[in-house]
C-alpha cells in the first residue's frame, strides 16, 4: 500500500512538473514569440557573432515580441559589433522614444541569410525589424513576408530622394509596394593603390588601354595588378561588374559582351595579372593582401574601413578611383542594406515609428556618424556629408559620370550566385571552356528565374 | 499477493512523459522529414506539391550532389583509415612510460575540445598560401614552396581531411588507450619470456585484444564523419566548386539557404538510410567477429 502511494505521488509529481513546464503554452502570442526568439538567439551564437551581442541575452530575448514585455520592438542588425553601436542605439531610442531589443545577425553571409530566411519564412514574430541586403531583397520581396511601406514610411514626399533605379530594381515588390528603407547608399567602388601607380608611373586609369597597362606593369614578383575575392559566393559581384563594364547583360549569356568580359578575366589569370589563389578568398583574405601591397587595384564595397584600420587609406595610399571605361560607357553597381518590417510582427506601430526615423534626415545622419554609412537620400547626403569626406566627391562623380545599376539578382538568389560561382571557378581553372561556361550560365539563369 | 503484471501500468505512466517528449522531438521530425521528401517544397517560389519519388530520382541527376557524395565517401573512408592507423599508433605512444606522459596525454586532447567551427575558420587561414602557418612551416625547410591548398580539388580535400584528423584523432587515440590499459602487463612479460619481440607482441597480443575496442569506436566515429558539417562550412564553404561539400553540408544548404525543403528532406532520408545500413553491417560484423 505504501509503495502504491509513493508511486502515485511520483506520477503526480512528474506530470505536474511537466505541465508546469508547459504552463504558459496556451497564452497569447508573446509566449510563442519567446520560444522562437530564444531559438534564434541561440542560433545566432553559432558563428560567434552573438558573442558580442549585449542585448540578445537569453532572458532579454524571451521578452521580445511581447507587447507587454519591456521592449517596444526587436531589431535584427548587422551593426551591433560596431564600436559606435551603443551611441547609435541611444540616439534612436532617444529620438523615437522606443525601447529596442537588439539581436546580432551572424557575420558570415551564408549563416546570416539562413537565420533571416528561417525567421521570415516561419512567421516568427519575435523579430520586428531586420536589416537585409540585396540578395535577400531579391529573394524575399515577392514572398509576402515583408510589409509594404508606401503609405507609412516610404511616402511620396521622400521617395524621390532615394536612388530611383535601386528602389525600383531591388526593393519594390510585384504590387509596386516598397518593402524596405535603404540604410545607406553604397557603390562597388574601384580602389587603387597609389603607391603602386606612382611606382609604375601611371597617372590615369580611364580607358581599357590604361587599365591593361597598369595590370601589366604592376604585376610581377608576387604582386598583381588586380585582385579580388573569388570564393564561389563572393565572386558574383566581380563577374557581374566586368560583364557590366563590357556593356553586357548578366542575365543573358548569349550576349557577346558577356563572353568578352569572361575572356578578359581569363586572360588576367593567364597572364599573371590576377592570382588564381583568390578562388579561396573572401573579403577578409582579400583586404589584408590589398593592404600589404599585393594587389594594385580591386572592386570593393564600403568606404574603406579595413584600409583605414591598417593605416592604408589616403590619397597617397589606397583610395577610390573612377571606374575604367571598358566599353561605350562607365558602369557601376550600387547596393544597400535595407531595414524591413516583418509581416508577422506584433509591434507594427513601434516598427513603423522606427522606420520613419531611419528614413528621416536625423536617422540617416545618425547612421552616417556612427557607421560611416553614406546617406541613401541625396538631399540628406548633400547636407550631412562634409565636403572634406573623400567619399563625397567620388560618390558624386560615380552618380554623375557612370551608369548606375542595381545588381542583377534572381528570386533563387543564393542558389544562383553559388552555381555561377562554381562554374566560374571551373572556367578560370580551365576545367571547362568558355562555351561551356556560357551555356551553363544561361541554363542557370533560366532555372533560377522561376 | 500482488500480480506484478497488473502494476505495469505504473511503469508506463512513469515513462510516459519521456515517451511523449521523445516522440515530439524525435519521432515526429523524422516522420515529417520522410513525408516532406515526397513533396516538391520550394519556399522562395511558393511551390508545395506532391512529387512522388522525383526528389529521390533528382539526387542521382544532380551533379552537385554526386560530387558531394563522392567527397563524403572519400572523406569517411580516408579519415577513418587514418583514425585507425594513426589513432592506434598515438595510443601506443601515449601508453609508453616516459617523462611528461601525463602532460602529453592532456595537451593532445586540446584540438578535440575546440569547436569545429572555430577550427574550420582557423584552418581557412592556416592553409592560406600567403598568411598560413602550414606553408610558413614548410618554407622553413623548402623556402621556395608555394601552394594554395584550398583552390585545387585534391589539395583542398586533403586539407579538410587533415584538419578533421588534427581535431578528432587525439580523442580516438585516448579511447584506444583506455582499451590498451586493460591489457595486463603479465601477458607481455610471459611473451617476452617466450622470446617474442616488440612487433610480435603487438601483432599477437595488443592487436587482437584491442580490435574489438577499435571496431566499436569506428561506429560512432564513422557516423560523425557522415554527418560532419561544421568543418567544411567554416573552412571551405564546400569549395572549390562543390568539391569539398559533405552530404550534411549540402542538406543544410538546400534546406536553409536555397529553401528547397522537399529536396533537402530526400537527401536527409538518404543519409539516414546509409547510416542505418552501415550500423547494421557493423553490428553484424561485430557479432561474427565475437563468434
Amino acid at each position: 500500500m505504501k509503495k502504491k502511494l509513493v508511486s502515485g505521488l511520483l506520477v503526480m509529481a512528474m506530470t505536474g512538473s511537466l505541465l508546469a513546464g508547459c504552463g504558459n503554452g496556451g497564452s497569447d502570442g508573446g509566449s510563442s514569440a519567446a520560444s522562437s526568439d530564444s531559438g534564434s538567439t541561440e542560433a545566432a551564437s553559432d558563428d560567434g557573432a552573438a558573442a558580442e551581442t549585449e542585448a540578445a541575452s537569453d532572458d532579454g530575448a524571451a521578452e521580445t515580441g511581447s507587447k507587454d514585455g519591456s521592449y517596444d520592438l526587436t531589431l535584427y542588425t548587422i551593426n551591433s559589433t560596431d564600436e559606435d553601436f551603443p551611441d547609435w542605439l541611444a540616439n534612436v531610442e532617444g529620438a523615437t522614444g522606443l525601447k529596442i531589443n537588439v539581436i546580432a545577425a551572424p557575420t558570415d553571409s551564408d549563416t546570416r541569410q539562413q537565420k533571416i530566411t528561417t525567421i521570415l519564412s516561419t512567421g516568427d514574430a519575435s523579430v520586428d525589424i531586420l536589416e537585409i541586403n540585396d540578395e535577400m531583397s531579391a529573394s524575399f520581396k515577392n514572398s509576402g513576408w515583408l510589409e509594404g511601406l508606401n503609405d507609412t514610411v516610404m511616402t511620396e514626399d521622400i521617395r524621390g530622394e532615394f536612388p530611383q533605379g535601386y528602389v525600383a530594381d531591388m526593393i519594390t515588390d510585384k504590387n509596386g509596394q516598397i518593402i524596405g528603407v535603404p540604410g545607406y547608399s553604397g557603390y562597388l567602388a574601384f580602389w587603387v593603390n597609389q603607391q603602386i601607380l606612382d611606382e609604375v608611373g601611371i597617372t590615369s586609369l580611364d580607358t581599357k588601354e590604361d587599365f591593361m597597362k597598369y595590370l601589366e606593369t604592376a604585376s610581377g614578383d608576387g604582386r598583381y595588378g588586380y585582385g579580388g575575392s573569388w570564393e564561389k559566393t563572393y565572386v558574383f559581384n566581380e563577374i557581374a561588374q566586368f560583364v557590366n563594364m563590357f556593356g553586357g547583360d548578366y542575365l543573358d549569356w548569349t550576349n557577346p559582351a558577356n563572353r568578352e568580359a569572361m575572356e578578359f578575366i581569363h586572360e588576367m589569370v593567364e597572364k599573371g595579372y590576377t592570382p588564381i589563389d583568390q578562388i579561396a578568398d573572401k573579403y577578409e583574405q582579400m583586404n589584408p593582401k590589398f593592404n600589404d601591397g599585393k594587389y594594385g587595384s580591386l572592386f570593393m564595397w564600403g568606404l574603406g574601413t579595413d584600409y583605414d584600420k591598417a593605416g592604408m587609406l589616403g590619397a597617397d595610399k589606397i583610395h577610390m578611383a573612377m571606374v575604367p571605361q571598358l566599353s561605350d560607357q562607365k558602369y557601376i553597381f550600387t547596393d544597400s542594406w535595407s531595414y524591413v518590417l516583418n509581416t508577422a510582427s506584433q509591434n507594427k506601430d513601434a516598427a513603423i515609428k522606427f522606420l520613419q526615423y531611419m528614413a528621416s534626415e536625423e536617422g540617416m545622419k545618425a547612421s552616417y556618424e556612427a557607421f560611416d554609412r553614406y546617406p541613401a537620400r541625396k538631399d540628406v547626403a548633400a547636407k550631412v556629408v562634409p565636403d572634406t569626406d573623400p567619399a563625397k566627391e567620388m560618390y558624386s562623380r560615380y552618380a554623375n559620370e557612370c551608369v548606375v545599376k542595381g545588381r542583377p539578382m534572381l528570386p533563387q538568389t543564393m542558389e544562383f550566385i553559388s552555381a555561377m560561382g562554381t562554374i566560374f571557378q571551373s572556367y578560370v581553372k580551365d576545367e571547362i571552356t568558355l562555351d561551356e561556361f556560357c551555356a551553363k550560365a544561361q541554363e542557370y539563369v533560366e532555372t533560377y528565374n522561376n | 499477493m500482488i500480480n506484478k503484471k497488473s502494476l505495469q501500468w505504473i511503469a508506463w505512466v512513469l515513462i510516459l512523459p519521456v515517451l511523449l517528449l521523445r516522440g515530439f522531438t524525435t519521432i515526429y521530425p523524422i516522420f515529417k522529414t520522410v513525408v516532406n521528401s515526397f513533396y516538391d517544397i520550394r519556399i522562395l517560389s511558393g511551390v508545395h506539391e506532391f512529387a512522388g519519388i522525383s526528389n529521390y530520382l533528382n539526387i542521382f541527376k544532380d551533379q552537385k550532389v554526386l560530387t558531394t557524395l563522392e567527397f563524403t565517401g572519400i572523406f569517411v573512408v580516408v579519415s577513418m583509415l587514418f583514425h585507425v592507423v594513426l589513432g592506434v599508433a598515438l595510443a601506443l605512444i601515449l601508453n609508453m612510460k616516459f617523462r611528461g606522459r601525463r602532460f602529453l596525454r592532456t595537451i593532445v586532447l586540446i584540438p578535440w575540445a575546440m569547436p569545429a567551427v572555430v577550427i574550420g575558420m582557423a584552418g581557412k587561414w592556416a592553409f592560406n598560401n600567403d598568411y598560413g602557418l602550414i606553408n610558413d612551416l614548410i618554407r622553413r625547410f623548402v623556402p621556395s614552396f608555394e601552394l594554395s591548398w584550398l583552390i585545387d580539388t585534391s589539395t583542398a580535400r586533403a586539407a579538410v581531411i587533415a584538419l578533421d584528423l588534427w581535431k578528432d584523432l587525439p580523442f580516438f587515440a585516448i579511447l584506444v588507450l583506455s582499451g590498451l590499459q586493460f591489457i595486463s602487463s603479465d601477458i607481455y612479460e610471459a611473451a617476452k619470456v617466450d622470446g617474442a619481440n616488440g612487433i610480435k607482441s603487438f601483432l599477437y597480443i595488443t592487436l587482437p585484444l584491442i580490435t574489438r575496442n577499435v571496431l566499436t569506436l569506428c561506429i560512432p566515429f564513422t557516423l560523425w564523419r557522415l554527418t560532419g558539417f561544421d568543418l567544411v562550412y567554416s573552412m571551405t564553404s564546400g569549395g572549390p566548386g562543390e568539391d569539398t561539400s559533405l552530404i550534411a553540408y549540402r542538406i543544410t544548404m538546400e534546406a536553409f539557404t536555397n529553401l528547397n525543403v522537399g529536396y533537402a528532406a530526400a537527401l536527409a532520408v538518404l543519409l539516414f538510410l546509409v547510416m542505418a545500413v552501415f550500423s547494421w553491417f557493423n553490428m553484424r560484423f561485430m557479432s561474427r567477429f565475437e563468434d
